[in-house]
């Protein structure tokens, strides 16, 4: 039957789910918090959620000190187009690890998988001497180059792949007389908008917090990224709650925007009327 | 769907283009680039920067700073690679590792000449840039230590003056804590450093250890060989100290807040630590009424001195203008600046500082240096930072052993047992000498 | 049957495949196969693979600055890591740490994307609360988190207090630390679990799941028999990616322990974080490549596991 029905279960779940995003959002309600106390209430122990007296001091001391716009712009493009290519190459490679064989096609994939295996940090130093190599030291193709590729980005597209197209709709376009490019843009794609905007999220999510790497390419302030201008509010000893906070969370919103845009996408592929009881 | 793409290859083909705008060269101006780890010096070093343009308007200088932690990584990255800025600031310890690689060329001699001006620097600051019969970097400013005390909380507790042993210290600390209903401590004497990753926690160990009459290490009969310097009553007592703190009278415990953190709070009376405390209470808690004192002594009187030295890289293609530079930071102008405005302590000896220390008072503490008050530091061997980072984890958990506070067998074999890793270390690093 | 030939390869290497009794068909997705993968293939080459084989290499040796194989001595690194006892503390911390937070995040993000996948009004609201902390970078996060840890004011004990239950030091002692950082990991990353399996949900075809409740099927078997078997891929995705990223973890360890209110480090000690000290602080790039080595063939077997034990098929 399906009408709505009230259960004992549902209720339960419902206010599980209530105060489990409760526990989520504490961080950032303190984080908002933090970035509008004047700095001698920061210190306030305990700490209150929210503030005796307001100011907006902190968001200004971010773009003072540090020329936090510049930064801003930087990472805007630096995770657009991480996004843009990690998108094009996962989403092919992801296709064609999903529902092609060939000879080689396991090892390949395994390689690629591996690859998300080693933590960043252990193989950055002989990347960097490649980048030397090239002359990308200190150049915007060098900050971008470790992120125009993410293996969880092929192996999430090709789960996706093969659990939402059955061979069968491939073989009948074949019959069509589709080319094989063809099949890739006119059936596989528009399926497949859902898990693409969901990788869309997180490569741009990855490309934005990246901070060592960020560090170690750059020379200049005019590459740094936010996260980095934001580690300029982290002193030796001491860290400068104000400012950080308010710069912690005006770089979240392009994430955030990211998100919401793209949810809307996942939310519009496939509507689960048949859900409702 | 069509028109989000022809959004997405807009972006893309505005993002390229911004890619190689960035990639082209400014028109050629002599540039000078110094690298720090201490994002709290940029404001110095813009400060030298205006009047370095002044005779040198030529050159654009670009000051990059970084957080610390990550500074040592670029640096391992770029140092080798040549990619590195033409100044660097760092520590002598630090610096040392491409010393040894001969990454790291050597002062040349109107550097060296500036630097052995008598009563320019202390001798243990010169001896600790001298390697071999070469001299590296110039050494701009100093971490030093000394006593925070809560002048309000001494009084409230009738004590008039601060502590100058260390028995004195702990008798001060047990009548400073304060205790809640349950006897739980909520302020606690003196904040010890009880707990933190790193290197740190061995680091505040020492500041008690020396005084104690040991050392993390000691130097061994051949020369450039070591061995734990610890593993003596010395580092009994300064065990043992701790011990007492946490179990035996109880004014210090890992369970409240400790630090800079602590004492602004008003949540301890006292602790050990290094000038920056001073501009930091400044902003967060300017109405704490405290004060600066030496380090109490007990059976010798002394304090770490920790050096941030500037080094002119191999990198570099303008080793005479960089040297220029860096010994304009070093003016006693500038050296004043530096000390009133960001609160690090001036690395030389023949300027006069009374009036900033009549400014701030708590600085004196730091600045001066009366007769048979010793400097130790860290010994820029490489595996130090790892004997030191290794003791550290061992006395973090001998801190929450209560055992260990009654049973002097099972300190002496705790102590036996740090030594021995520290020795194998050494081994390892074919340092090791008795 | 010449006209088939679309993309014009050259008829030796037609002749070649359908020398071999591949069909036309399949040539056609070789070469579509091949065209796709080998440039993405090279740029994985430049960028991962190489640098990776490069570190690899660095094992065998002992390094000076600047010099990474200055020294070779063969499998000696190796030796030395099984015998050091930071190295099987971080193993130890890091297998329980990757089982709990795998487990339990996994566990959590179903539930929860599970009761999010039917269309409510707070649906959309509650997915981006859910992902926020997978956003909020961890300088306030650790902030945040050692508050909620502190045993005189912290907000856990608070909540404990109602259940008559003891403050706790949570992250003063050793037993306690690696359950507090756990709980922390958790709590991030079941936003990032929760929107994987969602899109893996809403992706299945309505068709099915009405063909089943037409069929009167209830809400737990449609759950069992229908969603969970579909959603097996992405089960896999999620349990693989991470077990991976379990085992690598290293910025919380590193922000929760730094400072004076820092977690003990043994007790919270993981690999990623041995292998950054051993590469970074001591500069001993060899030991820290083995590290390295030792943990890419841990992570690999658990996955190549977890891929026999989903039974995927290629």
């Amino acid at each position: 039957m399906n009408k709505d029905k009230i259960t004992v279960g549902r209720v339960v779940s419902v206010v599980l789910l209530f105060l489990g995003a409760l526990i989520m959002i504490l961080p950032f309600l303190w984080m908002l918090s933090t970035s509008l106390k004047p700095t001698t209430q920061i210190l306030d122990w305990p700490p209150k959620l929210i503030p005796e007296t307001f100011t907006i001091q902190h968001y200004f001391t971010v773009f003072q000190t540090v020329p936090f716009g510049r930064f801003f712009i930087n990472s805007i493009c630096m995770s657009t187009l991480s996004t843009v290519v990690i998108l094009l190459t996962s989403v092919l490679a992801g296709y064609v690890f999903a529902k092609f064989s060939f000879p080689g096609k396991k090892f390949l994939f395994m390689a690629i998988l591996a690859t998300a295996m080693v933590p960043f940090e252990t193989y950055m130093i002989p990347l960097y001497l490649s980048m030397v190599k090239f002359h990308w030291v200190n150049t915007f193709m060098g900050l971008v180059a470790p992120y125009l590729v993410m293996s969880y980005g092929i192996f999430f597209m090709r789960q996706n792949i093969k659990s939402t197209i059955p061979n069968e709709l491939m073989d009948a376009a074949r019959i069509d007389g589709l080319g094989e490019f063809g099949i890739f843009y006119k059936v596989v794609l528009p399926l497949m908008t859902g898990s693409a905007g969901a990788l869309a999220i997180f490569a741009f999510m990855q490309t934005w917090a990246a901070f060592i790497w960020p560090l170690i390419i750059t020379s200049s302030k005019e590459l740094w990224t936010t996260e980095l201008g934001l580690g300029m509010f982290q002193f030796r000893f001491s860290v400068d709650m104000g400012p950080i906070n308010a710069g912690s969370i005006i770089s979240i919103f392009p994430v955030l925007l990211v998100f919401l845009f793209f949810r809307r996408n996942i939310m519009s592929s496939m509507t689960l009327s048949g859900m409702k009881d | 769907m069509r028109k989000k793409l022809l959004v997405v290859l807009l972006v893309l083909v505005a993002v390229m283009m911004f890619a190689f705008a960035n990639g082209q060269d400014e028109n050629k101006k002599e540039e000078l680039s110094i690298w720090t780890g201490y994002p709290e010096m940029e404001p110095f070093y813009q400060h030298v920067a205006e009047q370095f343009n002044e005779t040198h308007p030529n050159v654009k200088i670009t000051i990059v700073s970084h957080p610390l932690r990550e500074f040592e990584q670029k640096l391992s990255a770029t140092i080798p690679a040549d990619t590195v800025g033409d100044i660097i600031e760092i520590s002598t310890y630090s610096v040392k590792k491409f010393i040894d690689a001969g990454m790291i060329p050597e002062n040349p001699d109107n550097v060296v000449d500036f630097m052995t001006t008598p009563d320019r620097f202390s001798d243990f600051v010169l001896s600790a840039c001298h390697y071999g019969d070469k001299y590296y970097g110039l050494p701009l400013f100093l971490g030093r230590t000394a006593l925070f005390y809560n002048k309000d909380m001494f009084k409230a507790a009738g004590i008039e003056n601060p502590p100058t042993t260390f028995d004195e210290m702990y008798e001060d600390a047990k009548k400073l804590a304060k205790y809640d209903d349950n006897n739980k401590l909520t302020v606690s004497g003196h904040s010890l450093r009880l707990s933190g990753s790193g290197s740190g926690l061995g680091e505040k160990f020492w500041f008690v250890l020396f005084p104690m009459g040991g050392t993390i290490l000691e130097e061994g009969a051949t020369e450039g060989t070591y061995h734990a310097g610890y593993n003596n009553d010395a580092g009994f007592n300064a065990v043992r100290y701790y011990l007492d703190a946490v179990h035996k009278d109880k004014w210090d415990s890992p369970e409240i807040k400790h630090d800079a953190e602590a004492f602004e709070l008003g949540l301890t009376a006292m602790f050990f630590r290094e000038s920056w405390v001073i501009g930091d209470a400044a902003q967060k808690v300017p109405d704490l009424n405290y004060g600066t004192a030496f380090v109490p002594s007990a059976a010798r009187w002394g304090r770490i001195t920790n050096l941030e030295n500037l080094y002119v890289t191999r990198a570099c293609e303008n080793p005479e203008l960089a040297w220029e530079f860096a010994e304009l930071c070093l003016s006693p102008e500038n050296q004043t600046w530096m000390l009133d405005n960001i609160g690090w302590l001036p690395s030389r000896t023949d300027v006069d500082f009374s009036e900033s220390i009549a400014k701030t008072p708590q600085l004196a503490a730091f600045i001066d240096s009366p007769e048979g008050y010793d400097e130790f530091g860290y010994i820029p061997i490489s595996c130090f930072d790892e004997i030191l980072t290794k003791f550290s984890e061992r006395l973090s958990a001998a801190y929450l052993n209560a055992k260990l506070d009654t049973d002097d067998a099972a300190l002496r074999k705790w102590l036996d047992d740090a030594a021995k890793e520290t020795n194998e270390i050494l081994e390892k690093a074919g340092m090791f000498g008795e | 049957m010449r006209n088939n030939n679309s993309l014009g390869s050259s008829n030796w290497l037609e002749n070649f495949f359908l020398s071999r009794g591949v069909s036309r068909n399949k040539l056609k997705q070789y070469i579509f196969a091949y065209v796709s993968i080998v440039p993405i293939f090279a740029i994985y080459l430049i960028l991962r693979i190489l640098p990776i084989v490069r570190n690899f290499i660095y094992s065998f040796f002992r390094a000076e600055i600047g010099n990474p194989t200055a020294h070779f001595i063969g499998f000696q690194n190796f030796i030395d890591l099984f015998r050091d006892q930071l190295f099987l503390l971080s193993l130890k911390n890091t297998t329980i740490f990757a089982l709990l937070v795998t487990v339990f995040s996994v566990a959590i993000s179903l539930a929860v994307a599970l009761a999010l996948s039917r269309k409510t009004k707070y649906g959309p609201f509650m997915e981006t609360i859910y992902f926020l902390p997978v956003i909020t970078p961890m300088v306030p996060v650790a902030v945040v988190w050692k508050w909620i840890y502190d045993p005189t004011y912290g907000l856990l004990n608070y909540i404990l207090s109602f259940f008559n239950i003891d403050s706790v030091a949570w992250l003063v002692y050793p037993k306690t630390a690696l359950a507090a950082i756990i709980i922390m990991s958790i709590w991030k990353v079941v936003g990032y679990n929760m929107i994987i399996l969602l899109v893996g949900i809403r992706d299945i075809p309505e068709i099915y799941i009405e063909a089943a409740q037409i069929d009167g099927a209830s809400r737990t078997q449609v759950l069992r028999r229908i969603i969970m078997p579909l959603l097996r891929p992405i089960m896999l995705f999620v349990f693989v990616i991470s077990t991976i990223n379990s085992y690598n973890v290293f910025t919380q360890v590193f922000i929760m322990t730094t400072g004076s209110q820092g977690a003990p480090a043994g007790a919270v000690r993981t690999l990623v974080y041995d292998i950054y000290e051993n590469g970074f602080r001591y500069f001993k790039t060899g030991y820290a490549a083995s590290e390295a080595i030792v943990l890419f063939l841990i992570i690999l077997a658990l996955t190549v596991f977890q891929f026999r034990v989903s039974k995927e098929e290629d």
